[in-house]
């Protein structure tokens, strides 16, 4: 294998994306957010908001509603809020590529605009109490009976179900065949009979995830996503692309705590130990590693490279950032140990940020997961029986 | 250089590096000296010499990364890459002596060199008769070589410059230059350094695949298929970091190239030494031998992260903005 030259740059037309995007956000600054609103409902708002601006799905063509432009061009607009400190898009892109690769024309004619302009939110119903990292192992079923399936079983870690109307559900239509090819993905509505939601609260306070109770609900055969034994490959690409460093607004965010700290090192600097002062110095290099190494899958993409398990570097490159980040931040500023975070869950802000590091190695596949899949399917090493 | 000559340039450099590789740490001198002379007949000094330069900085960190590969004693940095490098920048200023083969000096201790008068070694100097040195305003000198310097790596040719040797000002590089010369040596040594690393866990892989013990393929466990996945991950992201740098002294200010330089110098200096220890880790024994070449990586690789700027120099630098912003 040849590596060749890339180009790091930014496309021509990106950066007169990025003034029209300021220029409008300028126009259309971020509400306010009411005093008892909970953060989906706020955020859900500044999405409308968003799209309204035709600033959602910009590389999702544009018969299903999006602005049929590249990747890169949504990942500026991220890039452009995470640097202006404003909460990003929904994480909805990798739903809309699961949608767009996996479901029936008339279905992404249905979904996908309504998706995009927020008018349905939807949540990923994968996980369950017995099936964690061995996703295939699930036990939810989606029995079919003439035109229609009847499902029964449990999810859990669906974050955001209470605010959503939809559930990409995946289920076992065929209880014989091997896991691989008897797991199918579903919309489902979740005001469906059958159907009940119960939010659990995060170690950080936050109403993020919950179950999901499924009893004798019934699904249509229009709602199912794909070919009957056809979810385990939409499964897969939809985690590859909540994994890719591309796909997520994270990384500006990591800009900007850093840059914070590195003026800390700077303000303060004979009050800051040398020990600390180096570990805020491999912060920046730990970001700056991953803007450098954004960009290059970037390049890679365009130069036709795609996106495949390498992801999982991508993952774990995120995740070291983050977890080395927001440690160091709370050894620069102690104080936020201590107070109330806002949602009685003890702690300043910085400290609810933290707690919600330590989930970055565990959602998406955990860091263990993710070397898995880098020694089987890119190092080709033996498995073990 | 257009995308088929850079192919085979690289090409050239492959097959190079795999003929000339070492097989041992008992060096030939009669064999260093040869691979040099047919490291000099590809003419790569040309790539850089030029004003345009023929290559990119990003080819050349290619081309670098794909040298130190393998184990060679060759000096592609000190003789092909930087030297001529400096003389370029220098331009029509420059006094360039005819008839010699220059590589760059540094301090002793193989950081950049000090102010005047601070002890400084010939780096990277097989085949080389003089050194050029850098000095912290800009001032480029050119020394004679006196004896070789033993040092941990076996590969990297060191000598000594005498004391007393008069130094002749050859000419002096503005602050832009000067900035620009850091990036440069930066960027290209730790993309030799990566070269090293890659290759080395490469070799570890393949040996995992192959080594039997408990009637299995060592690469079925676990605990080394983890091992190994770091190993990757730290070299996709010294990778990452040298490319992007390289690419940062093509297209961006000095200024930016030099930070992008520094945070990939940063990163390099752990991910591949980390890399190259889990490499000897997953060989066992065998890694620990004389004969076997997983120490003249380690040995390369280690004397490289002191070399030009340690990690705590560089973390103590990226810990604070830039002021210019
Ligand atoms: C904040 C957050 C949001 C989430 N949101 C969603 C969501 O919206 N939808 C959804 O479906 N899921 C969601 N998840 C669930 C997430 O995908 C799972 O938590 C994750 O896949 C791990 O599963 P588990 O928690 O059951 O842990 P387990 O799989 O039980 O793992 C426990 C430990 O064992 C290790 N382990 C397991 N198997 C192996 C193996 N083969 N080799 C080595 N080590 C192994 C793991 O690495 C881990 O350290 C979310 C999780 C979090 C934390």
């Amino acid at each position: 294998m040849n590596d060749t030259p890339l180009d790091f740059g930014d496309p021509a037309d990106l950066d007169d994306l990025r003034r029209r995007f300021r220029a409008w956000l300028a126009e259309h600054p971020l509400p306010e957010r009411g005093a008892d609103e909970p953060l989906p409902t706020f955020l859900h708002r500044w999405h409308r908001q968003l799209h309204s601006g035709g600033w959602v799905g910009l590389d999702v063509p544009q018969v299903y509603g999006g602005q049929g432009l590249s990747t890169l061009h949504q990942v500026a607009i991220s890039d452009e809020l995470g640097a202006g400190a404003a909460p990003g898009i929904p994480r909805i892109g990798y739903l809309a590529h699961a949608l767009m690769e996996f479901a029936s024309e008339e279905q992404r004619q249905r979904w996908l605009p309504r998706m995009l302009a927020g008018e349905d939110v939807w949540c990923q119903g994968f996980s369950e109490p017995g099936a964690g990292s061995d996703l295939a192992g699930m036990s939810t079923t989606a029995t079919r009976e003439g035109d229609h399936y009847i499902v029964n079983g449990q999810k859990l870690w669906t974050s955001y179900a209470q605010y959503s109307g939809l559930c990409l559900l995946l289920a076992r239509t065929d209880r014989s065949a091997p896991a691989h090819t008897s797991i199918s993905a579903f919309a489902l509505p979740l005001d469906r009979a059958g159907v009940t939601v119960r939010p659990l609260r995060a170690a950080n306070g936050d109403d993020e995830f919950c179950e999901l109770f499924l009893d004798d609900v019934r699904i249509e055969e229009s709602e199912r996503i794909g070919a009957e034994g056809n979810g385990w490959p939409l499964a897969m690409t939809t985690v590859s692309y909540e994994r890719n460093a591309l796909d997520t607004g994270h990384i500006s965010k990591y800009g900007l705590l850093v840059e914070r700290l590195r003026r800390a090192a700077r303000d303060r600097r004979d009050e800051l130990p040398d020990g600390l002062r180096s570990e805020i110095g491999r912060c920046f290099v730990d970001y700056e590693v991953l803007v450098a190494h954004a960009a290059r899958r970037t390049a890679e993409r365009l130069a036709g490279r795609t996106a495949g398990p390498e992801s999982s570097y991508d993952k774990l490159l995120m995740t070291r950032t983050e977890q080395r980040l927001y440690e160091t931040a709370l050894r620069v500023f102690p104080e936020e140990l201590f107070g109330d975070g806002g949602n009685g869950a003890e702690g300043g802000e910085l400290f609810g940020e933290y707690l919600y590091s330590r989930a970055a190695s565990v959602y998406g596949g955990t860091s263990q997961i993710q070397r898995n899949i880098i020694a089987k399917q890119v190092l080709g090493l033996p498995s073990a029986r | 250089m257009q995308a088929e000559e850079f192919l085979l340039v690289q090409d050239l450099v492959r097959t190079f590096a795999g003929r000339h590789r070492v097989e041992s740490a008992d060096l030939e001198p009669s064999a260093r000296a040869a691979a040099q002379k047919a490291l000099g007949e590809l003419g790569l000094a040309e790539l850089r010499g030029s004003s345009p330069p023929a290559a990119t900085v990003q080819e050349c960190a290619l081309l670098a990364e794909e040298h130190g590969s393998q184990p060679l004693t060759t000096s592609l940095l000190g003789t092909v890459l930087l030297a001529p490098e400096l003389l370029r920048l220098l331009g029509d200023g420059a006094a360039p002596e005819v008839g010699t083969t220059p590589t760059i000096a540094l301090a002793r201790d193989l950081r950049f060199p000090g102010p005047p008068g601070d002890g400084l070694v010939a780096w990277d100097c097989e085949g080389a008769d003089r050194a050029l040195c850098v000095a912290p305003d800009g001032t480029v000198t050119s020394a004679e070589l006196g004896p070789a310097v033993p040092a941990a790596d076996l590969l990297r040719g060191i000598r000594s410059v005498p004391p007393g040797s008069p130094a002749a000002t050859v000419g002096r590089l503005g602050p832009e230059q000067l900035t620009h010369w850091q990036a440069y040596a930066l960027v290209l040594l730790s993309s030799e350094l990566v070269g090293a690393a890659r290759s080395f866990v490469r070799q570890s892989v393949e040996y995992a695949r192959e080594r039997r013990q408990y009637g299995r393929s060592i690469g079925s466990f676990q605990a080394v298929q983890h091992l190994l996945a770091d190993a990757t991950v730290l070299v996709e992201a010294g990778t990452s970091a040298t490319r992007y740098a390289a690419w940062c002294l093509d297209n961006q200010p000095p200024a930016r190239a030099l930070t992008a330089a520094r945070v990939a110098k940063a990163e390099v200096n752990a991910s591949a030494l980390d890399a190259v220890s889990i490499g000897m880790q997953v060989f066992g024994g065998i890694a620990q031998t004389w004969e076997h070449v997983a120490h003249l990586y380690l040995r390369k690789v280690l004397l490289g992260t002191t070399t030009l700027a340690t990690t705590a120099d560089l973390l103590t630098t990226l810990a604070e903005p830039e002021t210019a912003r």
